[in-house]
C-alpha cells in the first residue's frame, strides 16, 4: 500500500491520480533504450496495427484482432466490512407494528389492523467510512462585534481530525433515509465480509435473500456500491466539507452565526467500504403500497411513509377556515 | 493558428520505417506514417527538459466520421448572422492530433482582504402631502448596507489546470474546447497513439508553468468569491502562494480541420475536442445581416421615442 507524496492519502491499486489532491502517480522509471522507428505488430498475424478510437485499443486491419492495453481502473466497489444485524425478523416486524399503531391523529384509525405486510427484507446497504485530517479555513457572519447590522464578518482557521464519517453510497435507500439511520450504528462492531456474504445485488432481487434474521449474522443482500470510484470520492469530499461546516462552529465567535463557509485542505484520508444493516418493509393499506425502514441494530429507530386520513385532514382545514372567518367577522364588527 | 509567442523547438530526426525501411522524417512529432507502405511508425526518444516523455494520455473516442458529424451539426447550428455559405463549406485536411499539454496541480495558500456588506433595516419617517395638499407622516422600512473589513486565509488544492504545450495550438484556442474528462486518463504507451499524429512538446515548460499558475490563481479567485460571507462583498484582494506544484506532461486528443467556404477567403480553422466533441472556430458574420439588424433596432427605438413625444411625454 503506497501513499500520495503530497497529501499522504492512501493510494489504491490502479489509481493513476490521488483522489484528494489529484497528484499523478508516477510510473516506474524506464531504462533508456536506443532510438529508432518502430511499428506495433499484431500478435496474431504480425501485421502492422494502429490505435482505433472506436475499439479504444490497437486493432489489426487484416485479422481484426484487438490488442489488450492498460485500461483506466475505475471499478464498481464492493463492501469489505459489514455491521452485523442486531435486530431479528420478529423484532423488526413487531417494531413496525408498533410504529404503525403510533402514527398519530392524522393516520387512519384502522391502519395498524388493516395494513398488510408484503415483505420484510434484510438489506446491508452500501456506505463509505472515512477518516481524514484537514486544515480548515472558514468565514462566517456572527453576532459578535455587530454594529448597526445584526451581523459582522469573521474568518479563521482550525485543524480538524475527521473520524468515522459515514457517507451513503446506496441506491436502494434515499439519502434522507440513510442520514436518519447513520447516527445509530455501532461502527466498532464491523466484521469482515466473507465470500458467502457478498455478491447479491439488491437492484436485481433483494427479496430473494430471505433468512437474514439470525441475530448478529446478516445473510441478507449486501448492496453493491452504485458509483464508480472516481465519482464516489467527490461525494466523500462533499460530505467532509459538510461535516467541517458544523465542526468549525465552536471556533466562530458569538452566539448566532450564518453563511458559514469552509475550505478544506485534506490530508491522510483513508476510506473503508461498509455494509450497514437495515430492514426494509413493504406494506399495503387499502390498495396503496408504502415503505418503512427499521434500523438493523436499533429496534427503536423506525420510520417511513404512512397514509393520511383525508377526512380528518379536510375536517381540520374546515375548522381552521371557520375560525379564521369568525375572527375576521369579529374584527369587522368592531 | 500558431502562437507567435510560443517558444517552438521543432525536433527533426530521420529514421528508417520499421516495416519497409524507407526514410521517415519525424518533424516535431513522435509518430509518422510511412508514405510507401502506410505503416504507422513511432519513436521513443529519451526525455529531456524541453521535450519530456508524456506520462499520460486521453484517447480519442471517435474516428474521423464522428468528427465530421460533429462539425456538420456545429456548422448547421450557427446563428442567422453567420455567412450562409458556411453550411455548404467543404472540409479540408481533417487531422486527428494528440496535442501535448501540461496538467498542473498545486496546494494554494491565499491571504485575502475584502469589504463585506451586511444588510440592516432602518425605519424612516418623512413628511409628505396628499393630493389635496394635506400634510401626512409616512413611515417606511429601508434596507441599508453596512460595510465591514475582513481579512482571512483560504487553503485548498487546485487541480485539473490544463495548458497547451503545442506551438501550433494557442492556449486560448485549446481552452475553448476544454474541459477534458480526466477520469479517462491512461498511462502513456505508444500503443495508444500509433496511427495518429502525435505532436512533440514544443513550448517551454517554465512558460507553461507560469500560464498554469495564472489559471490556478484565477480559480482561487472564483472560489474566494463564493467563500465570502455577508450579503455582498467588494474590494476583494488576494495574494496566493502555491506550493507542491506538479506539472505533468500529457497528450490530449484534438481534431484540427480547415473549412473552406469561399474561394476568395482563407479557410476557417476549426478545432474539435477529440474526447467530448466540443468545437471552436471563428465563423465569419455577414456584414449586410448585421447592418440590417442594427437598422431595424434603430427604427424600433426611433418609433418608441416618437410615440412618447407625440403623446406629450411622461406624466408630470
Amino acid at each position: 500500500m503506497t501513499a500520495c507524496l503530497r497529501c499522504e492519502t492512501v493510494l489504491e491499486d490502479g489509481d493513476l491520480r490521488c483522489a484528494i489532491c489529484a497528484l499523478l502517480v508516477p510510473a516506474v522509471a524506464r531504462p533508456s533504450a536506443p532510438v529508432y522507428a518502430q511499428v506495433l505488430r499484431c500478435g496474431g498475424c504480425g501485421a502492422v496495427v494502429g490505435f482505433v478510437a472506436e475499439a479504444q485499443a490497437p486493432r489489426c486491419g487484416f485479422c481484426a484482432a484487438t490488442m489488450a492495453i492498460e485500461q483506466p481502473i475505475d471499478p464498481i466497489e464492493t463492501a469489505r466490512r459489514r455491521l452485523p444485524f442486531a435486530v431479528d425478523r420478529d423484532v423488526a416486524e413487531a417494531a413496525v407494528r408498533g410504529w404503525l399503531a403510533a402514527r398519530g391523529w392524522f393516520a387512519p384509525r384502522a391502519l395498524a389492523s388493516e395494513a398488510v405486510l408484503e415483505s420484510l427484507t434484510p438489506l446491508s446497504w452500501a456506505a463509505w467510512r472515512v477518516d481524514a485530517e484537514a486544515r480548515v479555513t472558514w468565514a462566517a457572519d456572527s453576532d459578535a462585534g455587530a454594529l448597526r447590522s445584526a451581523w459582522a464578518p469573521h474568518a479563521g482557521e482550525v485543524s480538524l481530525v475527521f473520524r468515522d464519517i459515514v457517507v451513503p453510497a446506496s441506491r436502494g435507500l434515499r439519502a434522507s433515509e440513510c442520514r436518519r439511520l447513520i447516527p445509530y450504528y455501532a461502527l466498532a462492531s464491523a466484521v469482515t465480509v466473507e465470500p458467502g456474504d457478498a455478491g447479491l445485488d439488491t437492484r436485481a432481487d433483494a427479496g430473494g435473500a430471505a433468512g437474514g434474521d439470525a441475530q448478529g449474522d446478516a445473510r441478507g443482500a449486501i448492496e453493491r456500491f452504485d458509483m464508480q470510484r472516481s465519482a464516489a470520492r467527490q461525494q466523500v469530499q462533499a460530505a467532509i466539507e459538510a461535516t467541517a461546516r458544523v465542526r468549525v462552529e465552536p471556533s466562530i465567535p458569538g452566539r448566532r452565526f450564518r453563511n458559514v463557509r469552509v475550505a478544506c485542505l485534506l490530508e491522510r484520508q483513508t476510506t473503508e467500504r461498509l455494509a450497514l444493516p437495515a430492514w426494509i418493509l413493504a406494506y399495503r393499506y387499502r390498495g396503496t403500497a408504502y415503505r418503512a425502514i427499521v434500523h438493523g441494530q436499533r429496534r427503536d429507530i423506525v420510520f417511513g411513509r404512512s397514509p393520511i386520513d383525508v377526512r380528518k385532514l379536510a375536517a381540520l382545514v374546515a375548522a381552521i377556515v371557520v375560525i379564521a372567518a369568525l375572527i375576521a367577522l369579529a374584527i369587522i364588527a368592531r | 493558428m500558431p502562437d507567435p509567442g510560443a517558444n517552438a523547438t521543432l525536433c527533426t530526426a530521420t529514421f528508417a520505417c520499421g516495416q519497409c525501411g524507407a526514410g521517415l522524417g519525424f518533424v516535431g512529432v513522435r509518430t509518422e506514417t510511412c508514405p510507401y507502405c502506410v505503416s504507422p511508425n513511432f519513436v521513443e526518444r529519451p526525455a529531456s527538459a524541453h521535450r519530456p516523455r508524456p506520462g499520460f494520455v486521453i484517447a480519442f473516442t471517435g474516428d474521423a466520421s464522428v468528427a465530421r458529424g460533429q462539425l456538420d451539426a456545429w456548422l448547421g447550428s450557427r446563428s442567422w448572422f453567420a455567412d450562409a455559405r458556411i453550411r455548404r463549406a467543404r472540409v479540408e485536411a481533417l487531422r486527428g492530433i494528440y496535442v501535448p499539454a501540461y496538467l498542473y496541480s498545486a496546494v494554494a495558500d491565499t491571504d485575502y482582504t475584502a469589504s463585506i456588506g451586511e444588510h440592516y433595516t432602518q425605519t424612516e419617517t418623512r413628511e409628505t402631502k396628499d393630493p389635496a395638499g394635506v400634510a401626512r407622516t409616512e413611515t417606511r422600512s429601508v434596507t441599508r448596507t453596512e460595510y465591514r473589513a475582513l481579512a482571512g486565509h483560504h487553503v485548498g488544492y487546485v487541480t485539473d489546470v490544463l495548458v497547451s504545450a503545442s506551438a501550433g495550438l494557442a492556449h486560448a484556442e485549446f481552452h475553448a474546447v476544454e474541459p477534458y474528462d480526466l477520469r479517462a486518463l491512461r498511462r502513456y504507451t505508444p500503443a495508444l497513439v500509433t496511427g495518429w499524429i502525435t505532436e512533440e512538446f514544443s513550448r517551454d515548460p517554465d512558460d507553461c508553468r507560469q500560464i498554469s499558475r495564472g489559471g490556478a490563481i484565477d480559480e482561487v479567485g472564483q472560489r474566494l468569491r463564493r467563500f465570502m460571507p455577508g450579503d455582498s462583498h467588494s474590494d476583494l484582494v488576494w495574494r496566493t502562494a502555491v506550493r507542491w506544484e506538479s506539472l505533468e506532461p500529457i497528450l490530449v486528443p484534438v481534431w484540427v480541420l480547415a473549412v473552406r467556404y469561399r474561394d476568395d477567403r482563407s479557410a476557417l480553422r476549426v478545432v474539435i475536442n477529440g474526447q467530448t466533441g466540443a468545437i471552436t472556430g471563428q465563423v465569419p458574420l455577414t456584414a449586410w445581416k448585421v447592418a440590417l439588424a442594427v437598422a431595424l433596432a434603430a427604427v424600433v427605438v426611433a418609433a418608441i421615442v416618437l410615440a412618447i413625444v407625440r403623446h406629450g411625454g411622461p406624466p408630470g
